[in-house]
């Protein structure tokens, strides 16, 4: 398999035709997945909180967001004079593209049982249920989302003010470091489905429940990526980036109008791509049974599905758990998901190579689980070092000469 | 090439998305700048203070630290994809590639590279309610490395991150 069929025999009309329609299908979700998003999130977190939530712009509330947008359009739109003019234009696309594109990779539905390469029929060509296929796949959503650090990181860069300054510097830290951890748990899934590509990876994971990464690679990967995703997303309780208490709006401090509204919907698409790619990469995308009726409705109704449970997910944490602090942030993600996602790696290989060249399963599993336990241990021995100089002699004059009360 | 082009599409869509509301908001939104309006955010007090030009190293070092990850993260995943055609000898050059970064890490982490926090265990508030509380200038400490050597006799510098806001309290060293 290489990449959408639809390109298969030649380009003509019919062929960009229906690329388009696929990409304004596409761009259509995202937006009005985002829409809902925002105000699923409003009414979620306000009855958690014992609120009612937005409920005056139609029906419960649900155009709220559309009320919103709205305003924010007619709102004067102010540009600090301190700001880099050029880059303070620029950051709010470098924001909302990357959030459309990421999406471009999920697929969102396809029957990939009995025999089925999750592809579907439109006039007369075959194509895959996903704007596009490209072979890098995941490796694209990588850039992705290295690309969307630049856009919060030149937004408060470019500001002239402080608190945006802070918040883009914290905000890159926090989303660079946290890409180690994604990247690695994202490996461990190219390593068993053994391709790039969403879609094959996707169809290497539509056998039964067994199939899916989460089981096959059991779980750690899965955790690490649903740690690292929320960190790069910078919702709570990763959200440093604009922790209001400490840095007012943080990045976007300095936009106003609807250049403000551009990265609030970056955000909330981030979040919806984000739960796509865990559902696509970890729960087997559309996979589920078949209970009645075509078969192909059912794949993108189980892929909504999942994707809800993430989405819900995502906004119970907000209005669950407090915010980290920074550096229990970075030592979480140096410290522990790095180099976990980085040993499991090493095990899943170890355990795959092994079923091939028939080694001793169990002398495998021991061996390679008590070198990671090894390592384990040196990890903290090092971390427990690195404790007693900062409280040892080398610092140890810091408590009368100078006083840094964080 | 051909499987980039869907990509091509939606990005012209999102580009396009952004710059009309950005144009519907300008033609519909009022443009009255005042000289209060444009002054950098400060909870509404005049701002007294540039915006800090400096900030941690330690941001530096992250992002350099990365660079050494992403470089090994970018060799896992050709790996990844053909581990199985490979084989054993794959997995040991993976290994053989892994362990002695792994102990760099380790290393860098002893060596306390990778620590954040504030120097919880050498905190006393004496010299916080102490007289010289008064006289210290309050130069933000930035980074303490070669610092401590330089500085002149009896003036001990004092950052008080709580109340002097500004830089990345809590953050630094």
């Amino acid at each position: 398999m290489t990449g959408d069929p639809l390109f298969a025999d030649g380009f003509d009309w019919v062929v960009l035709a229906i690329l388009v329609a696929k990409a304004v299908i596409g761009f259509t979700i995202v937006v009005v997945g985002v829409i809902f998003m925002i105000w699923f999130e409003r009414k979620v977190v306000a009855d958690m909180q014992n609120r009612i939530g937005p409920n005056r712009a139609g029906r419960w509330g649900l155009g709220q967001t559309l009320a919103d947008g709205i305003k924010l359009i007619f709102k004067e739109d102010l540009k600090p004079d301190r700001a880099d003019k050029p880059v303070f234009r620029l950051a709010p696309y470098l924001s909302v593209v990357p959030a459309f594109l990421t999406f471009t990779i999920v697929p969102i539905g396809g029957v990939f049982t009995g025999g089925n390469d999750g592809g579907v029929e439109l006039f007369g060509r075959r194509t895959w249920m996903q704007v596009a296929d490209p072979p890098v796949g995941v490796l694209f959503l990588l850039a992705m989302s290295s690309i969307a650090v630049y856009g919060i990181m030149l937004a408060g860069w470019s500001s002239g003010s402080k608190y945006p300054l802070l918040g883009s510097v914290r905000a890159t830290a926090q989303m660079v470091s946290y890409e180690a951890a994604l990247g690695l748990s994202v490996v461990a899934v190219v390593l068993l489905s053994g391709s790039l590509s969403t879609h094959d990876i996707v169809a290497a994971q539509a056998g039964s429940i067994f199939d899916w990464n989460v089981i096959a690679t059991a779980a750690v990967p899965f955790v690490v990526f649903c740690v690292a995703a929320t960190a790069e997303l910078n919702r709570p309780p990763f959200d440093l980036v604009e922790a209001e208490q400490e840095l007012v709006g943080g990045f976007h401090t300095e936009y106003s109008s609807i250049r403000f509204g551009m990265f609030y919907l970056a955000e909330f698409m981030n979040t919806i791509t984000m739960s796509a790619i865990i559902v696509t990469l970890f729960l087997g995308g559309p996979a589920g049974p078949v209970l009645f009726g075509p078969p192909l409705i059912w794949g993108t109704l189980w892929f909504t599905l999942k994707l809800l449970v993430f989405l819900f997910i995502f906004v119970w944490l907000r209005a669950t758990l407090p915010r980290y602090r920074y550096d229990q942030l970075m030592d979480l993600g140096w410290k522990r998901l790095i180099p976990l996602s980085l040993g499991w790696l090493l095990v899943i290989g170890a355990i795959s190579i092994g079923r091939d060249a028939g080694w001793n399963r169990p002398l495998t599993l021991v061996g390679a689980f008590s070198l990671g336990v090894i390592s384990w241990a040196a990890l903290i021995g090092a971390m427990r070092v690195a404790k007693l100089r900062r409280g040892g002699d080398e610092f140890g004059e810091l408590s009368t000469a100078t006083e840094r009360v964080g | 090439m051909d499987q980039y082009l869907p990509l091509v599409v939606m990005f012209v869509l999102a580009v396009g998305f952004v710059v009309l509301s950005l144009l519907t908001s300008k033609l519909l939104a009022p443009d009255r700048p005042t000289q209060a309006k444009q002054a950098p955010y400060e909870c509404g007090i005049v701002p007294t203070r540039e915006p800090a030009r400096r900030f941690p190293v330690r941001f530096y070092l992250v992002a350099m630290i990365f660079i050494v990850f992403d470089i090994e993260i970018i060799f896992l995943f050709p790996w990844a994809v053909v581990h199985r055609e490979l084989g054993a000898f794959g997995l040991w050059a993976i290994v053989a590639f892994i362990v002695p970064f792994f102990l760099s890490f380790l290393w860098e982490i002893a060596e306390g590279g990778l620590d954040w926090g504030p120097l919880a265990r050498s905190r006393s508030l004496g010299v916080l309610t102490g007289p010289e509380r008064a006289t210290a200038p309050s130069v933000r400490v930035v980074g303490l490395e070669g610092r401590l050597a330089a500085r002149p006799e009896g003036r001990a510098t004092v950052a008080v991150g709580a109340s002097s806001g500004g830089d990345a309290g809590g953050v630094g060293h």
